[in-house]
């Protein structure tokens, strides 16, 4: 645990230094869910139906609100390997007496702890602004959710980060995945209604898979089978990408 | 003695974007007994930084083996990387933390613990004056300042083995003083030290043994004396004359050196050739223009880095 606890303390000491990348992190989504989820909750009218359960426009956007806090400090933590290009310390970070799977673990650790901060933060203004029907005893299930998708979107985006050079190259990787990924997904609209073509990349995509669990965790929206199928899915996404991200740090040079 | 480092014919091809594959490193082997301080010398591009990567397990190699401290760098990365202290060539430091941070968790992430490294702390910082600096963030401070955090980290730790590319490049000449100082006392501790420089004469003064490489081959290796054999025909030569009287300089021009500096009565040339005819022709000269003193000396390492360099077009 020795080496995941300094790198887990070296992210947390880089993280305070600049608190314009936490607040990003944390209140972008809140800001989401307060203007868009206000917005379209006014212009719809009422409810949106999920599965035959009726709910308000913010109660329904806030999983997806959760889903926009585990990629954003996903995002913020693996552009963190380009920092550690800029200033050189990356490949002396390659001689240190850890492994990369630590590496990459650690560096998510102090991170998953902020999407949960993030997450808690979203939830209480879910509840306490919007009425939002939390089910409070799947909570830690919302917590593990969040922290399985946190990992996983980090070692996606680490793949890009280690593997390209130019940040340029890497900020448009990150910008058309934040619109595909995020838009192209049950995070803020039901797929039911939608055509085909666009239903099935969007039940391709992670995000459906964690914006769906999440659903369910909060709100108690879901059937049992495709919801157990999304939770592995979600965990061999996180692994496949690990493995990826190792293999990337391995060939490095 | 043990070898600290052991490299066996090791080979390193890189693919290039479009597929050509570049050797960077062919069928070197060397080994680094423990508590020997070993220069790695090369021109820009002669795969010292590669061997470099390598052994601090970086970059796989293609062929051969290498291990540190008897851990083979390819199959036991991990155990390699726990016997070593590494300052790559670029400056790599924290930017955005303090330097205490830069210190603490260079130290923490080496395994060393709060209790020891705290101590250590102060004894570094002390050590490299960065005492007063300790609370600056590293992104404010001078390229000078910032090669000097990343040397005084390895002093934060006891990792039997120091990897340094270019370390002291940027360091003032007082700081460097103090640097090679302080790894010739880690030596006597038994450290052992691998040193790629530019800077010839540092590596002379400070390296027991030396190795030479270019276009990723080995050219030489051995210290100082087994390398001075190698260009046995290579003198150095100064001469003070009594008067300037004569051509004398048009003579010694005349002898071909491969260099030649005269100052008022003074003369140094370096020569290549047999040293029975190169007296020969002094003696010629001293009869029209007395030689005072006289001395024949064995080629500094940058003489013979250069023949050598020479010898491999």
């Amino acid at each position: 645990m020795r080496p995941i606890s300094s790198v887990f303390y070296r992210d947390y000491r880089q993280r305070m230094t600049n608190i314009g990348f936490v607040f990003w992190d944390l209140f972008v989504p809140l800001a989401y869910l307060i203007l868009f989820g206000l917005g379209f909750e006014r212009m719809l009218g009422g409810t949106v139906a999920v599965q035959g359960q009726a709910f308000g426009y913010t109660a329904f956007l806030l999983p997806g609100v959760l889903g926009m806090v585990t990629f954003s400090v996903a995002m913020n933590t693996s552009w963190g390997f380009f920092m550690d290009k800029d200033s050189g310390i990356f490949y002396e970070l390659l001689t240190y007496p850890i492994t990369r799977t630590q590496l990459l673990i650690g560096k998510i650790s102090f991170n998953v702890l902020l999407a949960v901060i993030g997450s808690v933060l979203a939830i209480v203004l879910g509840i306490v602004a919007m009425e939002a029907p939390v089910r409070w005893d799947l909570l830690p299930l919302t917590a593990a959710i969040v922290m399985a998708a946190t990992a996983g979107w980090f070692f996606l985006f680490s793949v890009f980060a280690i593997k390209l050079a130019r940040m340029d190259a890497f900020n448009t990787v990150l910008s058309a995945a934040y619109i595909l990924l995020m838009f192209l997904s049950s995070m803020f609209y039901p797929l039911a209604d939608l055509p085909i073509w666009f239903r099935i990349p969007a039940y391709a995509n992670p995000m459906t898979w964690q914006v769906d669990l999440l659903r369910f965790s909060l709100l108690g929206v879901g059937s049992a089978t495709p919801l157990l199928l999304e939770g592995a899915a979600v965990l061999i996404f996180a692994a496949v990408c690990l493995t990826l991200a190792v293999r990337a740090l391995n060939r490095a040079d | 003695m043990t070898s600290a480092i052991q490299v066996e014919d090791v080979g390193k091809v890189y693919r290039t974007r479009n597929g050509e594959s570049v050797r960077a490193l062919d069928g070197v082997s060397f080994q680094v007994p423990q508590g020997r301080i070993h220069g790695l010398l090369g021109p820009n591009g002669a795969g010292k930084s590669t061997l470099v990567k390598i052994l601090s397990t970086i970059t796989p190699l293609t062929a051969g083996h290498a291990s540190i401290m008897g851990f083979d760098v390819a199959s036991r990365p991990l155990e390699t990387r726990q016997q070593l202290a590494v300052v790559l060539q670029q400056t790599a430091t924290e930017n955005l933390l303090t330097v205490r941070d830069n210190l603490l968790i260079y130290a923490y992430l080496h395994g060393v613990k709060s209790h020891e490294a705290i101590p250590r702390l102060r004894t570094v910082a002390e050590e490299f004056e960065l005492g007063e600096r300790l609370g600056d963030t590293v992104q404010e401070l001078s390229l000078g300042t910032k090669r000097r955090i990343q040397v005084a980290k390895i002093f934060m730790l006891e990792a039997p083995v120091i990897i340094l590319d270019e370390a002291t490049t940027g360091m003032d000449p007082l700081m460097k003083r103090r640097v090679m100082e302080r790894l010739r006392a880690e030596a006597r501790k038994g450290r052992t030290i691998l040193l790629t420089t530019q800077v010839l004469s540092e590596a002379e003064e400070l390296c027991e043994s030396i190795m030479i490489i270019n276009k990723g081959q080995l050219m030489a290796s051995g210290t100082m004396r087994e390398l001075r054999k190698l260009s046995t025909h290579l003198f150095r030569v100064n001469l003070t004359f009594a008067d300037t009287n004569g051509d004398f300089v048009s003579r010694l021009e005349a002898l071909m050196p491969a260099q030649l500096q005269v100052d008022g009565h003074t003369a140094e040339m370096v020569f290549h050739g047999e040293e029975a005819s190169l007296l020969g022709k002094l003696a010629d000269i001293s009869r029209d223009t007395p030689i005072l003193q006289f001395e024949v000396r064995g080629p500094t390492l940058e003489e013979i880095f250069i023949t050598l360099m020479k010898e491999s077009r």
